[in-house]
């Protein structure tokens, strides 16, 4: 399985996560929440969910990491200076991966609690999601003390399941970086006959694509 | 960072001049007593029971100086921005602990030195002294006019206010921080961004 500098990797997941922070004050909180509450049809989500889709899932994470982290200081584990992706830790941040041209390679099924509900209060929605990457990034930063390999995260969909608190960093970058560029499909569709919005690209996270091609 | 360091002594420099102007023998005294210092979004600079060791200068990035107590009460006392001295300075100035937090609120670079090099420098130099004073003089005049605008000002017109003084905040500032420093409710600020047209 790959093996990661354990420093090169936090500081390339945190500053993906700041680009997808960047975003979301740059322009989200800035647009009229209006364009995030079109779809472009009935079966597609608009950007409002999308997002929402990913607070449902930082609900969940977030508090579960900084678990994850307070139990590893209390038992004193040390920084390693490698991390080693576990299979189904690497399986899973492919699996949330878009390919490089921003497409997911195919369409995954919601679980049915992680289905975000069709009218939502966009500026909220904006706002939490500020918030649960902000508090990602100072997780990211604790994290930098304890062993990645050694802290295990209980996963959303099978509780019995614990991956490594590097993975599970890993394939929630991946799940974001995925639905903010579902968000951004959703916002330009929205925004056809509107004035148009800029958007800046966020560039894809060339360290997860190379992991997901290493297998 | 060498870059860093020069780009942020030239800014220095700059804000220095503008409120006292140091001789050439006073400016390489308090020149030399600065570092860089680089974190991320989101970094603790100053705990709540510290106490403040550093003066910091902004030479890029956006913090804040917070008050937050056990009922999850938050206020935002002040954001600091390029070029400007930043800190929680009544804990440096009194080296008492900090009542308040000091956080960056996007990367940030700074500039810092410490109680003790900038306490012997005033000691030494009267100008250094001076230009601390008058420094101080206008952060004081600033915190008394924004006390007028919290207890007098309209919420539309605290938000006014902000975005013809800095209307580059909405983009780098997330709208919580904005409300809360002009001590109004998210839901409104939301609502004020609607419907007011700048």
């Amino acid at each position: 399985m790959a093996t990661h500098s354990t420093v090169l990797l936090l500081e390339k997941l945190q500053q993906q996560t700041e680009r997808h922070i960047q975003k979301a004050i740059r322009e989200w909180q800035n647009l009229s929440p209006e364009v995030f509450e079109q779809s472009e049809n009935t079966a597609s989500w608009n950007a409002a969910q999308c997002i929402e889709h990913l607070n449902i899932y930082g609900r969940y994470y977030i508090p579960a990491i900084e678990r994850a982290i307070d139990r590893a200081i209390y038992r004193n584990s040390r920084p390693s200076p490698s991390f080693r992706s576990s299979w189904l830790g690497s399986y899973f941040t492919k699996l949330m991966l878009p390919e490089e041209n921003g497409i997911p390679k195919k369409k995954m099924k919601t679980p049915a609690h992680a289905r975000p509900v069709a009218s939502l209060d966009t500026r909220k929605v904006i706002a939490e999601f500020i918030d649960q990457q902000e508090k990602l990034m100072q997780l990211m930063e604790r994290a930098s003390k304890i062993n990645l390999n050694g802290a295990r995260v209980p996963i959303s969909i099978a509780k019995f399941i614990r991956l490594k608190l590097g993975d599970v960093f890993m394939f929630i970058v991946a799940h974001n970086y995925r639905h903010i560029l579902q968000a951004e499909r959703a916002l330009a569709a929205a925004a056809k006959d509107r004035s148009t919005i800029k958007s800046a690209n966020i560039p894809a996270p060339g360290f997860l694509h190379a992991l997901a091609q290493s297998h | 960072m060498k870059i860093d360091l020069e780009k942020g002594l030239l800014n220095l420099h700059q804000i220095s001049s503008a409120i006292h102007p140091l001789n050439g023998p006073e400016w390489d005294a308090f020149s030399s007593v600065w570092q860089t210092l680089e974190c991320k979004r989101k970094t603790v600079l100053t705990t709540v029971g510290e106490t403040e060791r550093y003066l910091y200068f902004v030479i890029d990035g956006i913090q804040r100086v917070y008050y937050t107590d056990e009922k999850e009460r938050e206020a935002t006392l002040v954001f600091m921005y390029p070029p400007s001295f930043a800190g929680v300075l009544n804990s440096f100035l009194l080296q008492k602990p900090s009542p308040y937090f000091f956080e960056t609120l996007t990367p940030s670079v700074l500039l810092k030195t410490s109680f003790n090099q900038l306490n012997a420098l005033m000691d030494q130099y009267p100008a250094i002294e001076k230009l601390i004073r008058k420094g101080l003089s206008q952060v004081i005049n600033g915190l008394l006019e924004r006390q007028v605008e919290l207890q007098c000002f309209s919420a539309e017109e605290k938000f006014r206010a902000l975005l013809k003084r800095s209307p580059q905040v909405l983009q780098l500032i997330s709208h919580k921080y904005l409300a809360n420093y002009l001590g109004i409710d998210p839901t409104y600020f939301s609502k004020l961004m609607s419907s007011v047209r700048i």
